[in-house]
Parts: C-alpha cells; structure tokens; sequence
C-alpha cells in the first residue's frame, strides 16, 4: 500500500478566491477569512502586511486598510474539497477524506500506470489547477526545531516523552500511518448526479463576471465526468438574482440556463465557449448572487483516440464542434439545409431545413429521389437563383424590362401547370431571356386571362442563372 | 578582395531566386505553391491561375455587379470536387434562395451542402453602412468555419464597403482552411487593396459565357480577359439566336463582329 496525501492548507483561501471577481493583472489581492470575528486564515499578501490568524477583525483591519474580509464558510470548503477528490478519483479508485483539509489516495496499483511517483504527482498537480488549488509542501515547524527532520528520527524517540509534549493524538497517528493500529478508510463514492453551487462574493452585472464564476464550477463538473470516465450530454447552469431588484416583482429569482450537446464531451475549453456563447445571447433580469451548475445527463464511453494526422472520423467531430459553436450563437434554424422537393412549381420545388446538429444529412420525407428523376430533371434548365417573390417586371410594347433595358428571349415557352390541387394552382409560360450583358434570367407570364386575374398581368422574374 | 571576386566570378552557382523559396518568384513567372491547387474544371483559367487552380489555404475574392451572372456555374466544379472527396461546402449569406435542382443538375450534391444564414442581411445601419454588430456576426461565423479547417471549400458572400484589415482577418483565418476559399464582393471595391492572393473581376460575356478578368495573382499581371463558355443553359438553336442577336447589335452599334467559338478572346 502506498499513499499520497493532499494536504489542502489553503483549501478555505482558495474556495474564497474563486468566488471573487476576476481581478486586474493576476496578482492575488491580501485575502482573510474570519469567523465569530477573528481572522482564521490569512493568505501570504495578507501575513506580509501583519495579519495572522487569531487576531480580531478590527485589529486586522486596522493593520491593514485594503485588507479583503470574507466569510469562513465550512460548506463551501466542503464542496471544494469534494471536487478535489473527484479530480483524484482520476488517478485511483480508492480516495478517502482526511478531514478537514486533506484527501488521501491509495495509489499502489496505479504507479505503473501513471509512469511513477514524480510523473503521478505532476498529473495530480495538473489536475488540481483548474480548480484553483495548488500542491504544497509544508514542514512541521515545531518538529524541524527539534532536529527531528524524518519519521524515522521520530520514532526512535521515546514514546511516553512524545506523548507528554505533544499529546496522545500524534502518536495514534503515528501508529495509523505505520498500521500498528486499525486505521479504516472509506472511500469516497461518486454521486449520480453532479450538483455544485457558488456563491459570488460581489454581484455579477456583466457576462464576463458570471463566466469567471462558471469557470470553477465547470472545473469541479470536468473533474467529476473525468473520475468516472464519462462525458457530458446535458448541464444546467443556474443563475441566482439578487431579489427585489429595483422593487419589480415581475424579476424572476432565478434564470436557468439549459445546454445540449450534440457530442458528450468533457472539454473545459470547448463547454466553456458554448456557454459564452449562449449567455452572450441571455439577457439576464438581475444581477447575479450565486450560481449553481448541475448535470445528470452524461454518457459512458471510450476516450476518444487522439490522432496524428486527420481522419474523417476526427474531422466528423470538428465539424460537430463548428456546427455546435455556429448555431449556439445564430440560432439553430440559421444553419440549414438544402432539400429538394418533388414539385414543378419553382416556389415549391425546395424548402430550407435546420441541419442536424452532427452534420449528418436529415431523415427523408416523402419519396426518395431516383436518379432517374435527377437526370430528368437535367434536360430542363433551372437557375440557381431563385427570387423569394417573383418580381414584376415593366413592359414596353409588351416586351419585359429588367433595370430599364429590354430583355430578350431566348428559349421557351416551357409550361408549368401544376398545384391544381392544394388550392396554389399555377399557369405559366416560362422563357429563359438575355439581359443586354448576356446575363441570363428566367422569366414567366400567366398562360390565360384567366389565370392572370389571380398572378397579375404582364411578366415576372422568377429567377437568374448564376 | 579575394571574397568579392570569387563572388563576382561565379554568378551561375548561385541559386535562381526562384528556387530559394515559394513565396519567392520573379515579376514574369507565375507564383508557386507547396499547396496542391484544386483544378477549376476551365482549361483556359487554370493555365492562368498560379499552381493550376483554386489556391488552399487562402481566400479568392471574386468581384461581380450583380448575382446571376455564372458565378456558380465557374466554381461548381471546383465544389463538387470537393464533395466527392468526402467534404463539406459551406455557404455564407446567399443573396437569394438556391434551387437544389439546379445545384444538382451542376453534379452538386445538396446534402453535403450547409447554407449559413446569419440573418444579418436585411438590418439596416446608419448612413447606409451594415450595421455593425450584423457584420460582426458575419464575419465570425465564417471565420470560426475557416479556423475550424474541417470544412471542405466555403463560400460567402460578405457585407458591402468591408474594411481592408475584417478581410485580413479572414485571410489568416484562411490558412488553417485546406480547401478553397471564395469571397464574393461587390464590383466597386476592385481599387482598393486587398490581402486576398487572388482577385478576379467576373462580368458577363454573352448567353452562357463567363469574362473573367484576373485583377490580382502570384505572378505577372495579365492583361486580357479570358471568355469562359460555361456549361450551357441554353438549347443550341437558343445558343444561335443569341449569338445571332449579339451580331445584330454589334452591326447596329457600327463595329465589326467578334471572333466567334473561341474559348478566350483577348480583348485588350
């Protein structure tokens, strides 16, 4: 058996700085955590200027002006200190709480695995990051000064003297650790569903302020999918308003923010762009106070194999990632599809669709479209463009205008009747015409007077040959 | 100076500019590419394009009066190469609505075919400038496709009166982007400059006929215009009546008639 413990000192500093705005520049302002009044931790910022735990809240202030003050919060700590141990749930199955800032790993059996001790604890480091938390190394000070640098200096000492100066609880540690006495551990088990909150410490009015705060809770979100190898499908991200904003009891509490994925995935970067992008589309009631980020919608599968060169499996999946990013900004139906329809009449004879989101071709309605019908299709001309409203044209000596020249026609008549039954019905003489340019254009008249009661008289551009 | 001699007397061994580098070419050459161009499907243009074909990797600004002109019949067959080869096209802001049937009777294939419509076409802006924001939504969305490089071969069609460095954006973005990249731009920009490597100017040459006019490539400046015949529209006997009618205004117009059923006519 071989541990490694996490040893959180600042666990209580960090999880408070993650609530913060984000501040100018990366330097850590001078941070303080109190608790019935007195300081209970102070960051290095804060300990240069004089400040150090067990002073009151007035005195530390009045070392120290600028000196931040917040709230110890033993459930925020909590919370924290659960998504480090998710974010080592990566590494090995069995982790377990040292209470109240600790997390140990049993990680024996994944030595190999991770490429040895100094390759593991770089991985764990990496991982903890995101988080905001950071390894750290700290000395028994007290210990030190004794001369007592090892375990092994300590145990060579004599037992009762030991207990005498320093208490009974270091040596049943002591025994814990070497396993002369049962030490039982538990490990932590996954929840089912993710479910994480962070209250801001200054409101947030601006987009930029929720995301920094989203930052942290889709770190602990990517920590908890990456310790059961799984990828998320769906997550919530709730924003708490501050009530009664401006006495309007219409402001909702409340604004949740649903996002789908087209492929599960667990990429920080990629989940952090789709909620930019949809809550740059959001425009929030209220300002902000907390934020609750949840999911329970994921998918168990393989990693996806990273490649050299591209396939088109990995570029299926880029393009997922586009499509994804395109209509999470401009609104799902704006990235279609083109899609035939089996009908003579130019207006109908094509409807745009919302493509799918993975950029797979749509299901089929109606019949399927033969070759034959294609190649049919070829011996008659049909432009590209086409006009959304066939556009009147001016007349003279009823020969069609098109930007004050005349216009020429070159083939025709091609007569399309159709529609007679949905009530739409259709009579046109079709000719294809030259502009002075040699543009060519397609244009129509109404077959018969009567049918020109319902189109209108004269001519119609219907579309351009591009 | 030993050093200098030697250097005066063996101008042959130095290496020919052109072989130093491919961005490196003298005025009378054509440009070179490492990137394999994508043949157009016109003889008489790829002989004029750099690399024989379309450039990867880099936008190609075509300049043209009005849609409907044959645009997409010129690049059509570019596109459905690139759809055969497995890829997506991606158009941007179409000025009209495609009819499938038509893109399909060019050998396109509508279901490898995305139409981006960012719905920023019709807000008007102040002194007759787009609006701002709708550009930007614009320029993004073709940007994000060009920087993804999972898109086969794009298409857009971008705002009028587009600031010089919005276009350089998008031609960084281009070389992430393996596969062509076309810009179509009103007529009225072709004086100002452009970082796009290659610019054309398209008019209509006569019924299913296509005038091109290289404004800019990586080589020496050309002066003529090349005639495209496109893929036809028109029946033959429509095909006379139109040439027949364009003599008929020639001779009205007093000049001598032009050279007919050649592929490219130098107009210069």
């Amino acid at each position: 058996m071989l541990w490694i413990g996490l040893h959180l000192p600042l666990l209580p500093l960090e999880s408070f700085l993650a609530t913060l705005p984000a501040g100018p520049g990366g330097s850590e302002p001078a941070v303080a955590l109190v608790e019935a009044h007195r300081i209970v931790h102070a960051n290095a910022g804060a300990q240069a200027l004089g400040v150090k735990p067990g002073l009151k809240r007035a005195t530390a202030l009045a070392l120290a002006p600028q000196l931040l003050i917040g709230q110890a919060d033993a459930l925020r700590d909590r919370q924290a200190l659960t998504s480090v141990a998710h974010a080592a749930l990566a590494f090995t199955p069995a982790v377990s709480f040292a209470l109240p800032q600790g997390v140990l790993l049993e990680v024996e059996a994944s030595l190999r695995y991770f490429g040895g001790h100094d390759a593991l604890l770089q991985r764990l480091r990496d991982a903890l990051r995101p988080l905001g938390h950071a390894l750290h190394c700290e000395h028994w000070e007290a210990l030190q000064g004794m001369g007592l640098n090892t375990l092994g200096d300590l145990r060579s000492l004599p037992r009762a003297g030991l207990t005498r100066r320093f208490g009974e609880a270091l040596l049943v540690e002591l025994d814990s650790a070497l396993g002369r006495r049962p030490d039982p551990r538990a490990s932590i088990e996954l929840p089912a569903s993710f479910d994480s909150a962070l209250e801001l410490f200054a409101r947030a009015d601006t987009t930029e302020q929720v995301l920094h705060g989203a930052q942290v809770l889709l770190a602990r979100l990517v920590a908890w999918l990456a310790a059961q190898h799984a990828f998320v499908r769906r997550f919530s991200l709730q924003m708490k308003h501050e009530p009664r904003w401006r006495r309007d009891a219409g402001t909702p509490l409340h604004t949740t923010l649903e996002i789908a994925l087209a492929e599960p995935s667990r990429d920080p970067k990629h989940l952090m762009a789709l909620l930019r992008e949809r809550l740059s589309q959001l425009a929030l009631p209220a300002p902000t106070l907390e934020l609750a980020l949840r999911a329970s919608d994921i998918a168990r599968q393989p990693p996806p194999n990273t490649e050299l060169f591209p396939t088109p499996r990995s570029e299926r999946e880029g393009l997922t990632r586009l499509l994804e990013r395109l209509q999470a900004r401009l609104g799902r139906e704006r990235v279609q599809r083109l899609v035939p329809v089996q009908d003579h009449r130019p207006e109908c004879a094509g409807r745009m669709e919302a493509a799918a989101l993975d950029g797979s071709p749509p299901a089929r309605t109606g019949p399927p479209l033969r070759r034959a019908d294609v190649l049919a299709r070829r011996a008659v001309a049909r432009p590209v463009w086409l006009l959304p409203q066939a556009l009147p044209l001016a007349q003279r000596q009823s020969r069609p205008l098109l930007d004050g020249a005349a216009l020429q026609l070159l083939a025709g008549p091609e007569r399309i009747e159709a529609g007679w039954w949905d009530g739409d019905a259709v009579e046109r003489d079709y000719f294809i015409a030259q502009q002075p340019d040699g543009a060519l254009v397609w244009i129509y008249r109404a077959r018969m007077p009567l049918s020109a009661q319902s189109e209108g008289e004269g001519w119609f551009l219907q579309g351009r040959f591009g | 100076m030993p050093s200098t001699a030697s250097f005066a007397a063996a101008p042959a061994r130095l290496p020919l500019p052109e072989r130093l580098h491919t961005s490196v070419w003298r005025g009378h050459q054509m440009g070179r590419s490492v990137e394999r161009a994508l043949p157009s499907g016109f003889a008489a243009l790829d002989a004029q394009l750099p690399g024989g074909g379309w450039p990867r990797r880099a936008l190609s600004e075509l300049l043209l009066p009005h849609p409907g002109l044959g645009e997409i019949r010129l690049l059509a067959p570019s596109l459905a190469a690139t759809q055969r080869a497995g890829r997506l096209v991606m158009l941007f802001d179409p000025p009209a609505a495609l009819s499938a049937w038509a893109l399909m009777q060019m050998g396109l294939d509508p279901e490898q075919l995305l139409v981006i419509d960012t719905g920023t076409q019709g807000i008007p802006g102040v002194d007759g400038r787009p609006h701002e924001a709708g550009v930007d939504a614009r320029l993004w969305a073709l940007e994000q496709a060009l920087h993804s490089g999972h898109v086969g071969a794009v298409l857009a069609w971008l705002p009028p009166r587009l600031r010089a460095e919005r276009l350089r954006r998008l031609q960084v973005a281009a070389h992430a982007h393996d596969g062509p990249a076309f810009v179509l731009r009103e007529m009225a920009v072709q004086q100002q400059a452009s970082p796009a490597p290659l610019r054309l100017a398209l008019r209509a040459g006569g019924a299913d006929a296509l005038s091109v006019r290289i404004l800019k490539r990586r080589g020496p400046p050309l002066a003529h215009e090349l005639l495209l015949e496109l893929p036809p529209v028109l029946s033959a006997s429509a095909t006379r009546k139109a040439r027949e009618l364009a003599v008929q205004a020639v001779e009205a117009a007093g000049a001598a008639p032009p050279l007919r059923a050649a592929t490219f006519v130098n107009l210069a």
